[in-house]
């Protein structure tokens, strides 16, 4: 472990004068600054992770938890999840669900940075207010309300729909049907995205220098040439993390789907990844049959990010 | 998940079922020994049980227990069986725990409460109800005692009903309130969850949720014939008889009550008071309105004079097994079953857990009803995976689909199907 | 019109490079008035779009309970009342508010600090030098963020309770904290990059130490993905929900979103007023701390993103 080889090493490893004191070598400073992040890291997440494996192959139910020897049972959690239809049917709702999200979010998001582009210092700063609200709103609070503004009897949805179509809407239920269901959840996820979103890339094509844009402006490039050719380019890391984020976020999707079930709408044919495994482990107490279906999604998470990992390693050089 | 908590009266001892142990009455266990200076934790589910039974069991274990105290803490029914496993599995684990009777299992099963086997006789012995004795027993050892029960009943504003007689059958009361809907009120109010509502049409036409076979495996009745009856019923009277959300839950029940919104409302008879709340009140009814001449009656049965078998709502308590302080918890559960506490509970509406009080209870119109209710009141099947199937909210998912006019006799297959594989898995 | 479709955008935009032409002409076309007037009431609509849910969420809190389940919408409160917050303060005497702000606020300022020293430290530590297990550490924390938390939180309760330190702000803080280091260590990566290793070597050479040189020159720099991780941390240590809800067991450490949850109960009719009076409650801290760090946040998420 304390082993450093320092060939590699930035400039700033060469030999400093007086920076080298004895108590702390320069190969040990590294370790020292890593260590606290390391010893939480390694309690508190690194444990419960090898543990959640441990628990992949064991048969470990309520009982277990007061000291009940857990028999080993090696893969049939694994078996028995992958056999289950309803794991892949929440599989393929929560992939899909994610890409509407993801896709949402970000073309938003990016049109929304695009306009505060061209706004005046008032409006902009009006703009930036009301997503500066939506982001700000914690999570459960958002869902509270916004089960309330959906609500079938006195929301008001309901009530305005009411009074703008003429129609009776009184009564309707937007959360009974799965398609209307994921359509509230994804109205309610992208709300609350957009705003991270949205300032980023703002912050990102601000950086932009005014001389390119106008140059590609006087070679003719229209405004559609001009984003696709200099502004998205220029911003291009930022849109790689942006999606890697919202797609690991959006998977991961759990208080909204598990608030939004409470209010309404029918558990089976709503419930993502993270509502499952909450369900599977913690509500029904089979702990090892979660813990199999985490290992399973993480390595899918895995697999569709890919892409990214690979990215990083290479830009840290492995 | 919820349980339906207060309920009437009486007749308390009708809950059908077998007893439980039998015995002779043993004197009241000794008042001394256990640890001194001890913080006794006990975790009261809900706001349903009265200020002045809490006051009673501080004051008194506090009394009977110098320099040990009691502290109650309120959980929520919501998510009570997720905070239970963890808590009770912990270090810190409280001492004396409320359950919904249908959730005992859960514990009783894997080892969470200490046996109570040896004050029984203490806690009331055969006076206890002996369908809730049954669901804190497993493999022969009581583990949990009953708490408090009750049954649902049907309210209605005579200014609403007005000279339309009250339905003396199950099914009169399916035709009334189907003939009584209009755009504005529903016959009946009827949100597309309220499982606790649709059983006994289950029930009265001859099903059942599930019962064990010869061999032990479960076998559920929803898409037996007297199950598919039960069910077409709950549709007919959801959309036809019903403007209640189809996904709708059964809170908030006195809200479209009091909007004038239905002219019977099927609830626990605790409701009562939220109906004849003042409308100025923190949690608004109606007493000027509706509640002024409120009526009740309990559901009837599939002939006259019968009443129909319905949900028996309520709690257990239990020891945890992790309690520091065995011995002194169960000094506190002693309380909550002896005749002063039970007696409070009695005094507001809730039928006690000891049969020998149900005269304590009101006497009023809605305690009767309860009490009739009561009298032939269904568990849910017993056995610890009964609370997977309400953790995943089965039963719910299916009548909301019902109640959006699904075909009946598919929906009550996959319902089927479902709760036998949670139960038998 | 699909801009960046999920997971092609990447690689599917080509880097070419921006056409850097001749010199600069500033002009500015005078058909801006009409469609900048245009783009401001798009602006004001979705404005008013993002903040709708949140006025309404103040509208019935201030509305007196009969009126909010009535058949009447109210779109303002016309009949002005602060009773759902005296109910939501002061009558919820069995799970009470100002326990619960306190313990969230410690929570989370203890969240807050640590994660920025911390991550602070280890971004240091990845991007300063080459050592081995660098890459490993690095790898690691971008897988941590994949694996679903539902799944360890029996593990980390037991961790917990095997420490004797249920009910206590200080275990709540260390597992907020392993739960946001990923992601802080990892934004902040990027910043640190971002800050010229000379301008540390300069004033090494101008006799700091190592540390020192850190700690004077680095750190400043960092200000804006400080501040951009420490938004990250303080949101999760102030929502977090579940993990609050088994650790906080006793009435008296409940935090904030545990007590908001306490209102909505399964059998008791919900207190739509009081229940948006507490999401108020929930949700003030949180704007005030944002107008606060506002000027700084959005600017530096960026150039950590860009670096990243």
């Amino acid at each position: 472990m304390s082993s450093t080889t320092l060939p590699a090493a930035p400039p700033s490893a060469a030999p400093v004068p007086r920076a080298t004191r004895a108590i702390t070598p320069a190969r040990l400073l590294p370790w020292l600054l890593l260590t606290p992040s390391l010893v939480v890291l390694v309690v508190v997440t690194g444990y419960p992770l090898v543990r959640m494996l441990w628990l992949s192959v064991h048969e470990y139910e309520r009982a277990q938890l007061l000291g009940v020897p857990a028999p080993f049972v090696g893969l049939d959690n694994y078996v028995a999840t992958l056999t289950d239809a309803r794991f892949w049917a929440v599989t393929a709702r929560s992939f899909a669900f994610m890409l509407v999200c993801v896709t949402l979010t970000i073309t938003v998001g990016t049109l929304v940075a695009l306009l505060l582009m061209r706004l005046g210092r008032v409006m902009r700063l009006v703009l930036s207010i009301g997503l500066l609200l939506a982001w700000a709103m914690p999570p459960l609070a958002a869902m509270l309300v916004w089960g309330w503004i959906f609500d079938t009897q006195y929301g008001v949805v309901n009530h305005l729909l009411t009074s703008l179509t003429g129609a009776d809407w009184m009564g309707h239920s937007w959360l009974i049907s799965p398609l209307s269901f994921f359509t509230v959840a994804a109205l309610v996820i992208v709300w609350g995205a957009i705003p991270f979103v949205a300032f980023t890339l703002y912050a990102g094509f601000t950086q932009i220098p005014g001389e390119v844009l106008e140059a590609a402006q006087l070679d003719g490039a229209s405004a559609r040439q001009r984003f696709f050719g200099v502004q998205v380019p220029y911003v291009r890391t930022i849109y790689v993390v942006l999606i890697v984020l919202s797609m690991i976020w959006d998977l991961k999707v759990f208080t909204q789907i598990f608030v939004l079930q409470g209010i309404g709408g029918v558990k089976s044919q709503t419930s993502t990844l993270g509502v499952y495994i909450y369900e599977m482990g913690m509500a029904q107490g089979h702990y090892g049959a979660a813990s199999a279906i985490a290992v399973i999604f993480t390595i899918i998470m895995l697999a569709i990010s890919a892409y990214y990992v690979r990215a990083t390693i290479t830009e840290e050089q492995l | 998940m919820k349980i339906l908590r207060f309920g009437a009266v009486g007749l308390a001892a009708a809950l059908t079922l077998t007893a439980c142990s039998g015995g002779g009455d043993a004197g009241t266990g000794d008042a001394t020994g256990g640890a001194q200076g001890a913080e006794i934790r006990v975790w009261l589910v809900g706001t349903d049980t009265p200020d002045e039974a809490r006051e009673y069991l501080k004051s008194t274990f506090e009394e009977e227990n110098p320099g040990s105290t009691l502290t109650i803490e309120e959980q929520s029914w919501t998510g009570l069986v997720d905070k239970l496993t963890t808590a009770l599995s912990s270090s810190d684990s409280p001492d004396v725990v409320e359950v919904g009777n249908t959730q005992a299992a859960t514990f009783t099963s894997a080892g969470y409460f200490a046996p109570l086997d040896d004050i029984a006789q203490d806690l009331g012995g055969d006076d206890l109800l002996p369908g809730f004795v049954k669901a804190g027993t497993w493999e022969d050892t009581f583990y949990a005692a009953p708490y408090y029960a009750g049954s649902r009943i049907v309210f209605y504003s005579e200014q609403v009903l007005g000279s339309t007689p009250v339905p003396t059958t199950l099914d009169e009361y399916v035709a009334t309130a189907t003939s009584l809907r209009t755009a504005d009120r529903s016959g009946l109010w009827f949100p597309g969850q309220d499982w606790y509502n649709a059983l006994p049409f289950v029930w009265e036409n001859g099903g059942f949720i599930a019962e064990p076979g010869d061999d032990g495996t479960w076998e559920a009745g929803f898409s037996s014939p007297g199950g598919i009856a039960g069910l077409r019923q709950v549709q007919d009277l959801m959309t036809n008889a019903s403007n209640a959300p189809k996904d709708g839950d059964e809170a908030e029940l006195q809200v479209p009550f009091c909007a004038g919104q239905t002219t019977f409302l099927s609830a626990p008879n605790w409701i009562r008071w939220s109906i004849q709340a003042p409308a100025d009140a923190e949690t608004p009814g109606c007493a000027d309105t509706f509640g002024a001449d409120l009526h009740a009656f309990p559901l009837p049965g599939a002939t006259a004079g019968e009443t129909a078998k319905v949900f028996a709502g309520g709690s257990n308590v239990a020891v945890a097994t992790r309690s520091a302080n065995v011995d002194l918890a169960k000094k506190a559960l002693t309380i909550m079953l002896s005749e002063e506490y039970q007696t409070i509970l009695a005094e507001n509406s809730m039928i006690p857990a000891r049969i020998s009080l149900a005269s304590a209870l009101p006497d009023d119109e809605f305690t009767q009803a309860s009490a009739a209710a009561a009298a032939n009141a269904e568990l849910t099947p017993a056995t610890p995976k009964w609370g997977d199937v309400e953790a995943q909210k089965v039963i719910q998912d299916a009548l909301v689909q019902i109640a959006q006019g699904g075909d009946v006799e598919t929906i009550a297959a996959e319902l089927d199907a479902t709760i036998e594989s949670i139960l038998n898995g | 019109m699909s801009l960046a479709p999920a997971g092609a955008a990447p690689t599917a935009v080509a880097p070419s490079p921006p056409p850097r032409t001749a010199a600069v002409v500033r002009r500015r076309p005078a058909r801006r008035t009409a469609a900048s007037v245009g783009w401001g009431v798009v602006a004001a609509l979705l404005a008013a779009a993002f903040a709708f849910p949140v006025y309404w969420m103040v509208n019935t809190s201030l509305l007196p309970t009969n009126l909010i389940s009535g058949p009447e919408l109210h779109l303002w409160p016309d009949q002005l009342t602060l009773r759902n917050y005296d109910t939501a303060i002061f009558r919820q005497e069995r799970s009470p508010f100002l326990p619960a702000l306190g313990n969230s606020l410690q929570v989370t300022f203890l969240v807050l600090v640590a994660s920025m020293v911390l991550a602070f430290f280890a971004s240091l530590a990845v991007t300063r030098f080459r050592f081995r297990g660098r890459k490993a550490f690095v790898l690691s924390i971008l897988v941590i963020q994949m694996v679903p938390g539902e799944a360890m939180m029996i593990s980390v309760f037991q961790l917990v309770d095997s420490w004797r330190l249920l009910n206590t702000v200080i275990a709540l803080g260390v597992v907020y904290l392993a739960g946001v280091l990923p992601f802080t260590i990892w934004t902040l990566r990027g910043f640190v990059n971002g800050v010229p290793v000379e301008l540390e070597e300069a004033a090494m050479i101008d006799g700091c130490s190592r540390p020192r040189a850190f700690w004077k020159v680095t750190f400043p720099l960092l200000a804006p993905g400080l501040v951009a991780t420490g938004v990250f941390a303080f949101l999760q240590a102030w929502n977090e929900f579940m993990m609050a809800l088994i650790i906080m067991t006793r009435p008296e450490s409940m935090t904030l979103p545990v007590w908001l949850r306490t209102f909505q109960q399964a059998t008791k009719s919900t207190d739509w007023g009081a229940l948006m009076a507490g999401s108020v409650l929930v949700a003030v801290p949180v704007v005030v701390f944002f107008l606060i760090v506002q000027g700084r946040m959005t600017g530096g998420l960026v150039s950590g993103a860009v670096k990243g």
